[in-house]
């Protein structure tokens, strides 16, 4: 028999609505510093470079940048603390992105802090070599931080100038959550300065069997435990469960504003897609329409939110099948006979669905691209072995694994540039499942390298100082990066 | 409905009953831990091809539990009976759906069984090693399941009895890193799910 969904996670959810990311806008500052004497930004990189290796920068060409502990105003514990959080994370934040070359703050730590920029002390921070710094101030108005935060030139030509100068204050700076402030500046700063969308507050989506709670619900001949939705930062920070069922729930799928997870779950006792709201408790919904005798999984939202791609055995075999969200229009998009055709993914203007598909024969699984109406398929890899999990990126980059097994490695094929193809990871461990950033510049994936399953990042170049873990209990597989800043 | 305080209970009790409207006490834990079923000393190890020889042996003898009826199996709970199954799991060679002879043999023996014990409705789970991707096997599981389905089907027992259920590679039944135990993985497995 099967047991009722248990409502466990909608609790979760409940406490999600209560998180900071969901607080309303309002007595939210960021605004323009009133003693700022703007000078021309550091400039701005292409933003269309040909070769989408290029769009991130060597570390010849970024920007160096010092961040210094910032000054607190008060002998406020909780201040200096939160204070210390938002810089730490700042630093991660600005040194992702890889706009700027952001100076390890090990090797600044004995250069005196200053609250006035005129006071900087130049020498020393030429010394290291830094071309900017950031001064900042942290104070106290009620719960909140309020941020006074300053990007001086330190360069001989120009040295004291302030080019960036903003004030950031409000309840999304509470104290009690340092990390979203410095997400949000972060943010704002790679925005104005560079013209980037950066991705601080992001989110990312995973299944995890951390709990190692046994299936309940129904008996299952393996021996694993059952696994839940869990959703992080970007970072890795904030990790909590989003489903409590002990059951098999994989593949999350954020929608494109972030308050919706489509994600595969056996709770009914087979495959089938199922999508809830993260900021109320209703039940899931079922949109691939809840059916014993077929298997319906791997969802992908369309860039607007209204549809669902998934992989259905409706027909009798595995093809791409797309429906509204609320289930209607459900319709058949590749309808090709005795074939796997699996894992959509969506084109950045939602004109376009890649999937792959064995019809080439066994063993040859093959990425395909199809007009959403199920007109004009192409295929696009050829000879590709494992080839596995297209996700396509807002750069019209598709990301895959690939591999005859057992070990995989993630990959992209450039489709602004003849279907060039890299290899992104390096042959570590197994490397399965990417993601993209909404940006575009940096891939989540699954890793064996340090062992079991992990959720990692990295850039899209594949440097291996932009690599980082961001799981680091149970195994974690089918991460899913959020389209927008989470609940903003 | 949910009240907002609910939100401070640790997860762990978040084990509520659907619809109630008052906390439950927690519920830390399944209170029957099922055991695993027996392991598959004999699942094909080389990778390609089977020998009648590399079986599993057949199931021991259900013990006399002094029952009244002369067939224990026929009054075990599904549990049990999954406990100690009759129902022999069918193996596959590496990204594979077809059934070889010893694969057959044991669905005929499987369907035999059925056949006796008419009330039974199986779940068909379909498994794989964790070569291939995590995608790609979910929709190949399906496929294992569906091979050992049609070939019930053929041998005349009903579609309404049998459904099948992928878990790609989610649930090894052995979790070593070699061609022994990925032999053991690339399965069709036999649950007996429920009593008409």
């Amino acid at each position: 028999m099967m047991k009722p969904y248990l409502p466990a996670a909608l609790i979760v959810a409940a406490a999600l609505a209560a998180a900071p990311t969901a607080r309303p806008a309002a007595a939210w500052i960021s605004e323009p510093l009133q003693s700022s004497t703007q000078q021309q930004p550091p400039p701005t990189q292409s933003q269309q470079p040909t070769d989408f290796r290029l769009s991130l920068v060597g570390a010849g060409t970024q920007p160096k940048v010092g961040l210094p502990d910032f000054t607190v105003e008060g002998g406020d514990k909780d201040l200096a603390d939160a204070t210390m959080t938002l810089v730490n994370v700042l630093w991660d934040d600005l040194d992702f992105e890889k706009e700027y070359y952001l100076i390890p703050r090990k090797s600044t730590a004995s250069i005196p802090v200053v609250a006035d920029a005129k006071s900087l002390p130049f020498d020393r921070w030429k010394e290291i070599g830094a071309e900017y710094v950031i001064v900042g101030t942290s104070k106290r108005i009620g719960d909140n931080l309020d941020i006074e935060f300053r990007l001086v030139g330190v360069r001989d030509d120009i040295q004291g100038k302030e080019v960036f100068s903003w004030h950031y204050g409000g309840s999304g700076c509470a104290l009690k959550n340092a990390r979203f402030c410095a997400h949000f500046i972060s943010d704002d700063f790679h925005k104005k300065t560079r013209g980037v969308d950066g991705v601080a507050r992001t989110k990312l989506a995973f299944s995890s069997d951390r709990d190692g709670a046994r299936m309940t619900g129904r008996q299952i001949s393996g021996p694993g435990p059952g696994k839940e939705v869990y959703i992080a930062d970007y970072d890795g920070a904030n990790q909590m469960p989003v489903t409590a069922n002990r059951n098999l729930n994989l593949a999350p799928a954020w929608s494109p504003d972030a308050r919706d997870l489509a994600y595969t779950s056996w709770v009914s006792g087979y495959m089938d897609v199922y999508v809830r709201s993260l900021f109320d408790a209703k039940p899931p919904t079922r949109p691939a329409g809840s059916d014993n005798n077929v298997e319906n999984g791997l969802a992908a939202w369309s860039p607007d939110g209204s549809k669902l791609a998934f992989a259905s055995t409706k027909s009798g075999d595995w093809d791409i099948w797309v429906v509204n969200r609320d289930g209607t229009g459900l319709h058949n998009i590749t309808n090709y006979p005795k074939a796997i055709d699996n894992a959509p993914t969506w084109s950045p203007t939602g004109a376009q669905i890649a999937f792959t598909s064995d019809r080439t024969g066994s063993s040859s699984n093959q990425i395909y691209i199809v007009g959403a109406d199920g007109v004009g398929l192409r295929q696009i890899t050829f000879g590709c072995q494992g080839c596995d999990r297209p996700t396509w990126s807002s750069l019209n980059v598709i990301a895959y694994t690939a591999g005859a097994g057992p070990g995989h490695d993630i990959y992209a094929v450039d489709l602004n540039n003849n279907n060039r193809t890299i290899q992104i990871t390096d042959g570590q461990g197994s490397n399965e499942s990417p993601t993209f950033a909404p940006n575009g510049r940096h891939l989540a994936f699954v890793t064996t390298r340090w062992g079991k399953e992990q959720v990692a990042t990295i850039a899209i170049t594949g440097k291996k100082d932009t690599l980082k873990r961001v799981t680091e209990v149970g195994n974690n597989r089918y991460p899913n990066w959020s389209h927008t800043p989470g609940g903003q | 409905m949910l009240r907002p305080q609910t939100i401070l209970i640790p997860l762990v009790a978040l084990v509520l009953v659907a619809g109630c409207a008052t906390k439950k006490p927690p519920v830390s834990a399944p209170t029957t831990q099922v055991p695993p079923p027996a392991p598959f000393p004999g699942a094909n190890q080389s990778g390609g091809t089977t020998t009648p020889a590399d079986r599993p042996p057949a199931p021991p003898p259900v013990p006399d539990t002094g029952a009244v009826t002369s067939d224990p199996l026929a009054d075990k709970s599904p549990e049990d009976i999954n406990s100690n199954s009759p129902l022999k799991p069918v193996f596959f060679a590496f990204d594979s759906d077809e059934l070889d002879d010893v694969a057959r043999q044991a669905l005929n023996d499987n369907a035999q069984v059925l056949k006796k014990y008419s009330t039974w409705v199986i779940a068909i789970e379909g498994h794989c090693d964790e070569r291939g991707t995590a995608e790609y096997n979910l929709a190949l599981g399906d496929r294992r399941a569906l091979a050992a389905k049609n070939f019930l089907l053929s041998l005349g027992l009903s579609a309404a009895r049998i459904k099948t259920v992928s878990y790609g590679k989610e649930f090894p039944f052995d979790p070593g890193h070699t061609e022994a135990s990925w032999a053991k993985n690339r399965r069709a497995q036999f649950m007996v799910t429920a009593k008409q």
